[in-house]
């Protein structure tokens, strides 16, 4: 009898199984201007919370602090074409960057990261970033030898 | 490649037909078809269809199967709606993909906008019904950051076929 049971909620479980549902509440309360603008330019490919698609677009949950406590990582971040390419303005783009670092972030925000600001983002913005690859590679490697040094 | 939940199924299945006569399993499906019908199966589903955010109503009104419904304003594709599925579900045999395009759309209820994410839908042929290209504020594929045009079930997990499109609501904007 217990058998029956337990072959009738397999049963249920698969029939329930129709639809994949995603969520449909309508919120109430805006979401912040920087978040809004993160939906709205990067979560298309980045997803909800910067992890990606395996293969195909890169987790920044892991390296955007390492990138974001160097000079050259803070360069990257802007330069890399997502972000320097999009139709935000300056200050937004780095009210966005310092939203993402403190939200989509797997490992903790040290003490020493500020914020960029609107003149960092021009100073670096104007500069086409050519080979993204190369580049994000070789500061995740210094940013890896700069922890197994410490 | 032994799948252990086909594994799982074919004990259950054979283990029932071993103890269950014809006519009990017979009579135990149709109270399940008919009685399960009656209550809905998980909360979570009635959580999320709890008003304000069901379509047709007042803070959401409009027709999800007509292109003219509010949440459509950015949208390329087969509506989901008119497919088996819904504004925020895709149909059975579908999955949706994650990664997606995403727009604002006015609410003519409220006056606000709402971040909306066009979450395709992928894993079988187009559903070909309810065709809506409404595109407002689309840009062409040089500007790839704001353009619709791409094939989001490439950032799936289940193949580039693309069947329809959904419509989510995941923010309010301003």
């Amino acid at each position: 009898m217990k058998r029956g049971a337990a072959c009738w909620v397999g049963l249920v479980l698969v029939c329930s199984r129709g639809a994949t549902h995603l969520s449909a509440a309508q919120p109430s309360v805006p979401v912040p201007p920087a978040q809004a603008n993160y939906m709205l330019n990067c979560m298309g490919c980045h997803i909800v919370d910067g992890s990606g698609a395996p293969g195909k677009v890169p987790s920044l949950r892991d390296t955007i602090v390492p990138f974001a406590v160097s000079p050259a990582g803070r360069r990257y971040l802007v330069q890399v074409p997502g972000a320097s390419q999009s139709s935000l303005s300056d200050q937004a783009l780095a009210q966005l960057l310092g939203w993402m670092v403190r939200n989509l972030s797997a490992r903790s925000v040290p003490p020493e990261f500020v914020d960029f600001t609107a003149a960092e983002v021009a100073g670096y913005r104007r500069y086409p970033l050519i080979n993204v690859r190369e580049t994000r590679a070789r500061l995740l490697a210094l940013a890896a030898a700069d922890r197994a040094g410490q | 490649m032994h799948n252990p939940i086909d594994g799982l199924m074919e004990r259950l299945a054979r283990d029932m037909a071993r103890r269950v006569s014809r006519r009990r399993f017979i009579g135990g499906l149709c109270a399940l078809l008919f009685g399960g019908g009656a209550v809905p199966l998980l909360p979570v589903a009635r959580g999320e269809s709890a008003p304000p955010a069901r379509p047709g109503s007042a803070a959401d009104p409009g027709d999800p199967r007509s292109c003219e419904y509010w949440r459509h304003c950015a949208i390329d594709g087969f509506l989901c709606s008119c497919c088996g599925g819904s504004a925020h579900s895709c149909p059975p045999g579908t999955e949706a993909s994650a990664v997606t395009w995403l727009g604002t759309c006015h609410n003519p209820a409220d006056g606000r906008d709402y971040i909306v994410s066009y979450n395709d839908c992928c894993g079988k042929s187009e559903c070909g019904r309810c065709l809506c290209n409404r595109n407002e504020d689309d840009k062409p594929l040089y500007v790839p950051s704001r353009s619709n045009d791409y094939n989001w079930c490439a950032g799936s997990q289940v193949g580039i076929a693309y069947h329809c499109s959904t419509a989510r609501i995941i923010g309010l904007a301003k």
